[in-house]
């Protein structure tokens, strides 16, 4: 008795074998990355761009905070007053001049200390924390493994050969997300994570990046 | 071997729909004969047995690997990668987190982290990587199937592995959905027995069913040696006795390289 041929059908299985060695119409698709959660939110670069005003780096709510002089600043954008009777659209729009000063810019922990604060004044983030290029823990706030884990992840995932990480952006619960802005410094690859009440404008992840830059900066 | 720097590995999914086919001694034996041939090359075990691992270093249990990876990408390649005495030939074991520990789940739950992987291992400019997969198309397996550039699938001649060739082929064709780049480089015959009828007839049978491009024309024997050369932690290349296997995997590599459709940046693999 043929131990093969009664077992299956063999016009069948020479179609699909023909079907594997046929090139697929469109092999240069580009298959998205899957592995995220249903919350997964999106890359931020493919997000519609809304206009908004960035704020600056260093901005922060204590005024003895200096700005250290081999550091030109940002240009800030100049507001008329107005009067409206209109809130701001989010919490964290307003533009905070910076404090001059010719001071020293002190250790790299104060700096991340101050800048953490900057981000807190101004964007109302919590659970701060910066990984460095190999994923390890350098600062942090929120005593959450699992937020640097998402973090890392996220990180990883953006990053698109020959370009640049995107910054990206996940909703951890309610009016919280966990916003991932990877910054290429003189220290290499810097994380920063924060979450934040709403996911970050592209003028505001800018702002964030040259604070960070700023703060990673050798004198 | 480069023809400009742009880094890109070629990796290959060395995969079974069957268990017990010889996944390992291919993907081993195999992974060594590029490395002999100058192909920077590294073995990926990403079969949660670990049989690599158990295969070439005594260390394997305590050696971090691909699966701990999985579960943390933060993971730097440079910890899991570990050195052989052969400077072209390096290999990454399944590591200590089970495939559960990583989150287990279907198809698609890991690929993100697979390609992140991947990535990695070409930016760390190997030339080739050989995985060596659990057996099934389903769950990280399918993900690594559907991340690689190539599939090469090893299948015991005898009668039962030709009967899921149908199930594999499904499989395959579903993968490459996922992955239309994916080039199934074809079925290779192992454990071939010329002096047992069924086995011979076997591999005659798959031979005829499939066509002939997608069928390896090497076999791979069943020998003796293979259990030594494992017992011993070597490839069988290495053992002394092991010159006659060595030139089956000399010849299943030259079969590859004539599959592998010239990508931008290769001239060819050796």
């Amino acid at each position: 008795m043929d131990p093969i041929n009664p077992w299956l059908d063999p016009v069948e299985v020479r179609r699909l074998a023909e079907r594997l060695m046929t090139p697929l119409r469109n092999p240069d698709l580009v298959v998205s990355d899957a592995g995220f959660d249903p919350v997964f939110v999106g890359y931020e670069a493919m997000r519609p761009v809304v206009e908004q005003q960035p704020t600056v780096w260093p901005a922060s709510s204590s005024s003895h905070v200096v700005m250290p002089a081999e550091i030109v600043a940002p240009p800030t954008i100049e507001r008329k007053p107005e009067h409206t009777e209109e809130p701001p659209a989010v919490p964290f729009q307003a533009v905070q001049a910076p404090v001059p000063g010719n001071a020293a810019r002190g250790p790299f922990l104060d700096r991340i200390n101050r800048l953490s604060d900057w981000l807190k004044h101004n964007f109302s983030a919590t659970d701060i924390f910066i990984l460095d290029r190999e994923g390890a823990v350098i600062f942090d706030e929120s005593g959450h493994g699992k937020l640097h884990f998402l973090a890392r992840s996220l990180a990883l995932a953006s990053r698109r050969p020959g370009e640049p990480a995107e910054n990206v952006h996940v909703k951890v619960g309610a009016g919280a997300t966990l916003e991932v802005i990877p910054v290429e410094t003189p220290y290499g690859c810097l994380v920063l994570g924060a979450v934040v009440p709403d996911s970050l404008t592209p003028a505001s992840v800018s702002a964030v990046k040259d604070a960070i830059i700023q703060v990673a900066s050798p004198r | 071997m480069r023809q400009n720097s742009t880094p890109s590995v070629i990796s290959i999914a060395v995969s079974s729909q069957k268990g017990g086919v010889g996944k390992t001694t291919v993907s081993i034996n195999l992974a060594h004969a590029f490395a002999r041939a100058g192909v920077k090359t590294l073995l990926l075990d990403a079969d949660p047995q670990g049989s690599v691992g158990l295969s070439l270093t005594r260390q394997s249990r305590l050696l971090a690997g691909f699966y701990d990876y999985l579960a943390d990408p933060g993971t730097p390649l440079d910890r899991l990668i570990v050195p052989t005495r052969l400077e072209t030939f390096s290999l990454v074991a399944c590591g200590q987190a089970s495939d559960y520990e990583a989150g287990g789940g279907g198809l698609g739950t890991h690929l993100a982290r697979v390609r992140s992987f991947l990535r990695s291992v070409s930016a760390r400019g190997f030339d080739l990587c050989i995985i060596d997969t659990a057996a099934g198309l389903f769950g990280v397996t399918g993900d690594v199937i559907a991340s690689s550039d190539a599939v090469m699938i090893p299948q015991q001649a005898e009668p039962l592995g030709i009967r899921s060739v149908p199930k594999l082929l499904e499989g395959l064709n579903r993968l490459r959905v996922m992955n239309p780049r994916l080039n199934v480089l074809g079925v290779c015959l192992t454990m071939v027995q010329n002096d047992l009828a069924e086995s011979t007839e076997a591999a005659s049978a798959l031979r005829l069913l499939l066509p002939p491009e997608m069928v390896f024309r090497t076999q791979v024997p069943r020998d003796g040696l293979f259990v030594r050369a494992s017992a011993r932690g070597l490839p069988i290349g290495v053992m002394e006795e092991g010159a006659g296997a060595q030139v089956v995997f000399d010849s299943l590599r030259s079969e590859i390289e004539s599959k592998l459709e010239p990508r931008e940046g290769y001239r060819s693999l050796s």
